[in-house]
C-alpha cells in the first residue's frame, strides 16, 4: 500500500522538478513546481471538441490507458513489504498490461483519421516493440540472480547476493530503466515533448485531438507511468532492508535525482535522427546480454 | 574491480559497432585504452617497476592519448567525419555484434582451459568479432584503420588471458603494438593531406 | 452411443436427396447429435474415467477392430473442435444466403456434406489409433477440406489454390505413411502403439523428423506453410474459420502424440522444434504486417499462433530431456491452452473478416475505413479478437503466453550455460512476437474499421445480421471466461499434460501456478471495474460541459480528405525498411518529373515477397518448366516417331543386356 502512495505523491512532483530545472538549464526562473498539476486541474474545467471521424474507441482509450498504468503500479513493492499483488513472474504482466494501454493510444490515434496521428502511431507500436526485448532481458537477468521471479521477491533479495557484483547489475539496471523510462514516456532523444513540429513527435502527434477531460487523463497516465519507473529505479539502487523512515526519505531523493537527472539530459542533448532510434533502442537489448553475460559468469556456470 | 573495467570494455565495443561518427570512434579508442591500463594494473600483481612503467606507457600514453590525437588530425584535415557509406545500417551492425557476443561465450566455453582467464578470452573473441564487423562492412580507409586498432586491443587481451604468469611474453605484445601503430598512423598521417577522394580511391 | 454415431453416419449420405430449404437444418441437426456424442465421451474422459474411454465400433473388419480410444489429450480436442464446428455452421446459415441464387442445388449439398465430413473426420481422427484407420480419416479430412475450399471454383485462380492445397496435403499424408511404415518394422504393428516400441530401441530423431514434415505441412511450421496464406483467403469465412482454427491444430495433435512416445534424443528434438517454432512465429506475424488483404493476414498470424505453440512443446521436451519437470509441464500447458485460445480468437476474427467482405464485397483493406460507425458490433468483436491475439490481459490469449513465459523464467536460476541461452533466446523470441502482433492488429484493427472511408466501397455497408453475429457473441463469452476464471480450464489441462506426457511428482508447485492465474485472473476484475468507474465518472463530468463536434485537426489545411490518412502500407513502411533482407518489399514509382510546374498522377507501387514460397515453389516450378520445355520437343504427334522411340528402347535393352549392364 505504501508504494502506491508513494507513486501517486511523486508523481505530482516529477513533472514539475523536470519542467524547473529545465527551465534552470536554459537561464531562465521557470514555472513553480506545482504548475502541471495545475495545468491537470485547468484542463478538468475545460469543455470538450470532438473530432466526427472518431467513435466510441476515441471516448474509451484515455481511461483504459490511465486503467493500464494504475493497475501496473499495484506490482511494484517499496522497501521490503511485498505489492499489494505479487505473484509469479509479474513482471510479464507488467509489460503487457502497459502494453494494453499503449493499444488503446494506438488505435485511438488511428481513429481520428489524420495524417499526423498516424505518422506518430506507427512510430509508437515500432519502438515500443523494440525495447519489449530490452525489458524482459533485463528482468530475466535479475531472476537468474536473485532465483526469484516476482517483483517483490527479486528486490528483497537482490542485495543479499554477492555484495560485489551487485552494484554492477544495479548500476547497469538503473542505466537501462532510465534510458526505457525515458524512450516509453517518449522524452529525449528519441522525442520531444515540446517541439511544434509534428513530423518530429511520437507521443505528443498521438494526442492532437484530445481536449479537456481526455487531455487531462492522459497527461495523468504520462505522469505515473514516469513515477512507477522511478519506483523501479529506486528498488533497484536502495537495498530492502534499511531502515523505513530512511527508505522513506532516500525514496523522496532518489525521485528527485532521477527528475533532475531527465531534466539535465533533455537539456544538454539533442535529439535522434528518427531513423537512427531503432538503433538506438536495439543498443539497450544488447546491454542488457552483456549483463546477463555477467550473470552467468558470476553464477559460475562459465568459469 | 576488473569485473567492473571488463563490462565497462564490453559495453565501449558495443558503443562501437552503433556509432556513426569518427569523433565517437576516437573517444571509444581513448576510453579503451584507459581501461586496458586500469586492468593491466589490476591483474598483474607481480610486476616490477620498469615493467609498470612501460605498460602505463603503452596504454596510457600510446593507446589513450596519442593514437585519438592523431585520428582527430586526420579527420580534421580530411574532413572526413560522419561515415556515409557503411554497407550495413546500424541496427544490423548491432544484431551481429550481440551473435558475435554469444558465439564468443561459446567458444571461449568449449576451449575452456586451466591455464587461461575464461573471462578475458570471451572479451577478447568479442573485441575480434567487433574489429573484422568494423573493417568487412565499412567501405573508406580510415574506418579499417580503425578497425585494425580495435583488433591490436584485442590481441592486447588475448595476451594478458593467456600471459597472467609470463610478464615476458606481455611486453613482446606490447611491442607489436607500438609497432604496427606508429607505423600505420605515421604512413597515412604524413602522407595524405590532401582531400576525401585520395582516401576513397585507395581502396580500389 | 455407438450405434448413434454409426447411424449418423450413414444418415449423413442422404443430404443429397433432402429438398432445398431443409438442407440445412438436416444437417445442423447431424452435426449437434454428433457433437452431443463426441463432448459426453470427451467429459467422460477427462473428468470421470482414469482410463482412457475404449469403443469398439465393428469388431472384427480384415482382422482387426475398427475401435475408438478416447484418452485425456483426445478429450480435449474433441471440445476444441465441436465448439469451433458449431460456430462455423451457424455463421454459415446467413453467411451463405447470397449464393443460394447463384450456385446450383447440387454445390450446396457437396458443401454441407463435406463441412459434416470434415468434422467427423477430425473427430474420428483424434480417437483412433490404429494406423490404416487414421490414415483413411487423414485422407477425408484433406478430400472434404479441398471440397469445401472450392466452393467458389468459377474463379480459376481458387481452383489452382485448392489443387495446390490438396497436392501438399497428400505431400504430408506420404510422409506420415512412411513414418508409419518405418515404425512397423519392429513391432508389426501399424499405427501409434508401434511408436513405444520402436522408440525405445532406435533413434529417435530421424524417425520425429519424418513425423514432424508430415505433421507440420498440415500444421503450418515454416517452411512449410506455403499452402496457408492462399488456401485459408481462398475459402468462404466460416471453412477459414474453422480450417485456421481445429485443422490445422490436427497436426500439432499428431506432433504430441509422437512426442508423448519419445525415449531419447530429446534434447536434439526439443532444439529443433524449439528452432522451426520461433522461426515460424516470428517471420510469420513478420510477413503478417505488410499483407493488405484482410484474410492472408489472418492466415500468416495463424503461422505465428503455430509457432508459439510449438515454442512451448518444444520448451516441454527441452524440459523433460533435462529432468525439469517444472518447465516441461508449463511449457506443454501453456501449448494446449494456446491451441483452445487460438481456436477461439481466430475463429472470431475470420467471422468479422467474413462479416465485412459479405457487407462491403472486397477484402482489400486499401479500400476499408470508417467501418466503425457502420457495423459497430462486427467492430467490437474484431477488437477483442484483436486484443486476445495480442497476448494482452484481461483476456485469453495472455493466460497460455503467461504459463509458457512463467515456466521459462522459474527455470532459468539452475541451468547450465547452454540452457541459459536456449531459455533467453527463446523469452527474446517471444517478446519479439508480442511487440510484432501488437503492431499488426493495431494496423488491421485501426484501417478497417477506423478513420474515414478510404474509397466508396464502404458506402453500402451495413451491420450483419444477428445470425452472424451470435456465434461470435458466444465466443467471445467464452474469451472472457478463459481470460477471467482461468481456474476452470488450467486445472484440466495441467491433469491433461500431467498424465499425458508422464510427468508427475509435482503437485505442490501446481499451487503456485494456480495461485499466481487467480491472481491475474483478480487483477483483470480489477482493471475492468477501474475502467468502467473512471468512464463513468467521465460521462457524469461531461455532462456539465459543452460538448462541440468538429472535423479532425488538420493544421490549418481545410482542402484535404481521407486520402490523407495513413494505409495500411504507410502504417507497416518502418518496420518494412528495418526488416528488409527478410521481408523484400520492393517499391517502383514513377517519379514527378522535374520541369513540370504542376504535377499531375503519379504511380506507387510496392510488392511483397513470401521468400519461402518463391525459393520452395515459385524458382523450382519455373526451372522444372524450362526443362520440360526442352524435353518437349520429342511430342511431336508424328506416330512414325513414337515407333522409332519404342526401337530404340529396345535397341538400347540388347545391348545393354549384350554388355552385361541390365
Amino acid at each position: 500500500m505504501t508504494g502506491l502512495l508513494l507513486i501517486i505523491l511523486s508523481s505530482v512532483f516529477f513533472p514539475g522538478i523536470i519542467l524547473r530545472i529545465k527551465s534552470i538549464a536554459s537561464g531562465r526562473k521557470g514555472p513553480g513546481i506545482m504548475q502541471p498539476v495545475k495545468d491537470i486541474i485547468v484542463l478538468f474545467r475545460k469543455n470538450n471538441v470532438f473530432s466526427d471521424t472518431s467513435s466510441l474507441i476515441f471516448q474509451i482509450a484515455p481511461a483504459v490507458g490511465l486503467t493500464a498504468v494504475l493497475c501496473s503500479s499495484l506490482l511494484i513493492p517499496f522497501a521490503d513489504k511485498p505489492a499489494l499483488i505479487n505473484f509469479d513472474s509479474d513482471f510479464v504482466y507488467f509489460s503487457y498490461i502497459l502494453a494494453l494501454g499503449k493499444f488503446f493510444m494506438i488505435i485511438a490515434a488511428l481513429d481520428t483519421g489524420s495524417g499526423f496521428e498516424g505518422m506518430g502511431a506507427n512510430r509508437e507500436a515500432l519502438f515500443s516493440m523494440i525495447t519489449e526485448p530490452a525489458f524482459f532481458i533485463l528482468l530475466g537477468t535479475f531472476s537468474m540472480l536473485t532465483g526469484y521471479t516476482s517483483f517483490s521477491d527479486i528486490f528483497t533479495q537482490f542485495y543479499m547476493s554477492d555484495s560485489d557484483f551487485v552494484m554492477i547489475f544495479s548500476l547497469i539496471g538503473v542505466y537501462i530503466l532510465i534510458q526505457i523510462a525515458m524512450i516509453e514516456n517518449s522524452r529525449f532523444p528519441v522525442d520531444d515533448p515540446k517541439t511544434h513540429l509534428e513530423l518530429t513527435m511520437i507521443h505528443e502527434v498521438m494526442i492532437l485531438d484530445n481536449s479537456g477531460f481526455d487531455k487531462a487523463l492522459i497527461h495523468i497516465t504520462t505522469y505515473l507511468k514516469f513515477a512507477v519507473y522511478g519506483s523501479l529505479i529506486y528498488n533497484i539502487s536502495v537495498p530492502a532492508g534499511w531502515n523505513i523512515y530512511l527508505q522513506l526519505l532516500l525514496f523522496a531523493v532518489v525521485q528527485a535525482l532521477f527528475a533532475s537527472t531527465v531534466g539535465i539530459l533533455e537539456s544538454f542533448r539533442a535529439r535522434n535522427r528518427m531513423r537512427k532510434n531503432p538503433d538506438f533502442i536495439l543498443t539497450l537489448t544488447a546491454i542488457s546480454i552483456v549483463a546477463f553475460v555477467v550473470v552467468i559468469i558470476i553464477r559460475g556456470k562459465m568459469i | 574491480m576488473i569485473n567492473y573495467l571488463t563490462v565497462l570494455f564490453s559495453i565501449s565495443v558495443v558503443y562501437l559497432a552503433v556509432t556513426e561518427r569518427y569523433r565517437v570512434y576516437s573517444r571509444l579508442l581513448a576510453i579503451q585504452g584507459i581501461i586496458l591500463f586500469g586492468i593491466t594494473f589490476a591483474e598483474l600483481t607481480d610486476l616490477k617497476w620498469y615493467t609498470l612503467l612501460f605498460v602505463a606507457s603503452e596504454t596510457l600514453i600510446f593507446k589513450a592519448l596519442v593514437v585519438p590525437y592523431m585520428l582527430n588530425r586526420i579527420i580534421l584535415r580530411t574532413n572526413v567525419f560522419k561515415v556515409h557509406t557503411n554497407a550495413l545500417s546500424g541496427f544490423y551492425s548491432l544484431i551481429l555484434i550481440i551473435l558475435s557476443l554469444l558465439a564468443s561465450i561459446f567458444m571461449a566455453n568449449t576451449l575452456k582451459n586451466p591455464q587461461i582467464n575464461t573471462v578475458f578470452f570471451t572479451i577478447a573473441f568479442f573485441t575480434l568479432f567487433a574489429g573484422l564487423i568494423i573493417i568487412v562492412t565499412h567501405k573508406l580507409i580510415i574506418s579499417h584503420l580503425i578497425g585494425f586498432l580495435v583488433l591490436e586491443n584485442s590481441s592486447f587481451i588475448f595476451s594478458m588471458a593467456v600471459g597472467n604468469e609470463m610478464p615476458m611474453l606481455i611486453n613482446i605484445g606490447i611491442l607489436l603494438d607500438i609497432f604496427v601503430g606508429v607505423l600505420i598512423l605515421g604512413f597515412f598521417g604524413m602522407k595524405l593531406k590532401p582531400n576525401i577522394n585520395e582516401l576513397s580511391l585507395l581502396k580500389d | 452411443m455407438q450405434n448413434l454415431l454409426l447411424t449418423g453416419i450413414f444418415l449423413s449420405f442422404f443430404i443429397f436427396f433432402i429438398p432445398k430449404n431443409m438442407k440445412y437444418w438436416y444437417t445442423l441437426l447431424l452435426l449437434l447429435t454428433h457433437i452431443l456424442i463426441s463432448s459426453i465421451w470427451a467429459a467422460e474422459s477427462i473428468f470421470y474415467l482414469s482410463s482412457p474411454v475404449s469403443i469398439t465400433i465393428i469388431p472384427d473388419i480384415l482382422n482387426y477392430d475398427f475401435s475408438l480410444h478416447i484418452d485425456k489429450l483426445s478429450g480435449f480436442f474433441l471440445i476444441v473442435i465441436n465448439f469451433t464446428s458449431l460456430m462455423g455452421f451457424i455463421y454459415a446459415y446467413k453467411y451463405l444466403e447470397p449464393y443460394k441464387r447463384i450456385k446450383f442445388e447440387l454445390s450446396f449439398s457437396i458443401h454441407y456434406f463435406s463441412y459434416l465430413w470434415l468434422y467427423l473426420s477430425m473427430i474420428l481422427v483424434v480417437c483412433i489409433q490404429d494406423g490404416p484407420a487414421f490414415i483413411i480419416m487423414w485422407e477425408i479430412m484433406a478430400l472434404s477440406s479441398f471440397m469445401l475450399v472450392i466452393f467458389n471454383a468459377e474463379n480459376r485462380t481458387i481452383m489452382k489454390t485448392g489443387i495446390n492445397y490438396l497436392i501438399q496435403m497428400h505431400i504430408g499424408m506420404i510422409f506420415i505413411l512412411i513414418a508409419f511404415l518405418i515404425a512397423e518394422k519392429d513391432s508389426n504393428i501399424l499405427g501409434f502403439r508401434s511408436l513405444d516400441i520402436y522408440f525405445s530401441e532406435h533413434m529417435n530423431f530421424p524417425l520425429f523428423v519424418i513425423f514432424f514434415l508430415g505433421f507440420g505441412l498440415k500444421a503450418g511450421f515454416i517452411p512449410l506453410h506455403t499452402w496457408l496464406p492462399q488456401a485459408h483467403p481462398a475459402a468462404p469465412s466460416h471453412v477459414s474459420a474453422v480450417m485456421s482454427g481445429v485443422m490445422i491444430k490436427m497436426g500439432i495433435y499428431g506432433i504430441m502424440r509422437v512426442t508423448a512416445s519419445l525415449h531419447n534424443d530429446l534434447f536434439s528434438i526439443g532444439i529443433f522444434v524449439l528452432s522451426v517454432s520461433l522461426i515460424s512465429g516470428v517471420l510469420g506475424v513478420m510477413m503478417a504486417i505488410t499483407q493488405h488483404d484482410l484474410k492472408k493476414l489472418l492466415a500468416y498470424h495463424s503461422i505465428e499462433n503455430i509457432g508459439i505453440i510449438g515454442i512451448g512443446v518444444g520448451i516441454g521436451i527441452i524440459g523433460t530431456s533435462q529432468n525439469m519437470t517444472l518447465l516441461s509441464v508449463l511449457g506443454y500447458s501453456g501449448a494446449l491452452l494456446h491451441v483452445l485460445n487460438h481456436s477461439l480468437f481466430k475463429s472470431l476474427l475470420f467471422f468479422c473478416a467474413g462479416s465485412v467482405l459479405h457487407s462491403t464485397k472486397t477484402k482489400d483493406v486499401e479500400q476499408l475505413g470508417g467501418l466503425i460507425k457502420k457495423m459497430p458490433y462486427t467492430a467490437a468483436l474484431f477488437l477483442f479478437g484483436s486484443l486476445s491475439i495480442c497476448g494482452l490481459p484481461p483476456f485469453n490469449g495472455f493466460i497460455s503466453e503467461y504459463l509458457i513465459y512463467s515456466g521459462m523464467f522459474k527455470s532459468l536460476a539452475n541451468t547450465d550455460l547452454y540452457m541459459s541461452f536456449i531459455l533467453v533466446a527463446s523469452i527474446t523470441g517471444l517478446t519479439l512476437i508480442g511487440g510484432l502482433a501488437l503492431f499488426c492488429f493495431t494496423k488491421a484493427f485501426g484501417v478497417t474499421f477506423l478513420g474515414q472511408p478510404r474509397s466508396g466501397k464502404t458506402k453500402t455497408a451495413k451491420e450483419v445480421s444477428t445470425v452472424m453475429l451470435v456465434p461470435g457473441f458466444m465466443i467471445l463469452i467464452v474469451i472472457l471466461l478463459i481470460g477471467l476464471a482461468s481456474s476452470i480450464f488450467t486445472g484440466p489441462i495441467l491433469l491433461i499434460v500431467t498424465e499425458t506426457f508422464n510427468l508427475s511428482g509435482l503437485q505442490n508447485n501446481f499451487d503456485d501456478v494456480r495461485n499466481s492465474i487467480t491472481k491475474i485472473n483478480v487483477t483483470g476484475l480489477i482493471f475492468i471495474i477501474t475502467v468502467a468507474l473512471i468512464y463513468y465518472v467521465r460521462r457524469v463530468v461531461l455532462k456539465t460541459k459543452i460538448v462541440t463536434y468538429g472535423p479532425t485537426w488538420g493544421c490549418g489545411y481545410t482542402a484535404g480528405n481521407s486520402r490523407h490518412q495513413y494505409t495500411s502500407t504507410s502504417f507497416a513502411d518502418n518496420f518494412t525498411l528495418l526488416a528488409k533482407p527478410i521481408l523484400r518489399t520492393t517499391k517502383s514509382m514513377e517519379s514527378i518529373g522535374g520541369e513540370n510546374l504542376f504535377p499531375e498522377s503519379a504511380v506507387f507501387r510496392s510488392k511483397n515477397h513470401d521468400i519461402f514460397k518463391d525459393f520452395i515453389i515459385e524458382y523450382p516450378k519455373e526451372f522444372i518448366l524450362k526443362v520440360l520445355k526442352k524435353i518437349a520437343v520429342m511430342q511431336t504427334g508424328q506416330i512414325n516417331h513414337y515407333i522409332l522411340y519404342a526401337f530404340l528402347f529396345i535397341l538400347g535393352a540388347l545391348l545393354l543386356t549384350y554388355f552385361k549392364l541390365i
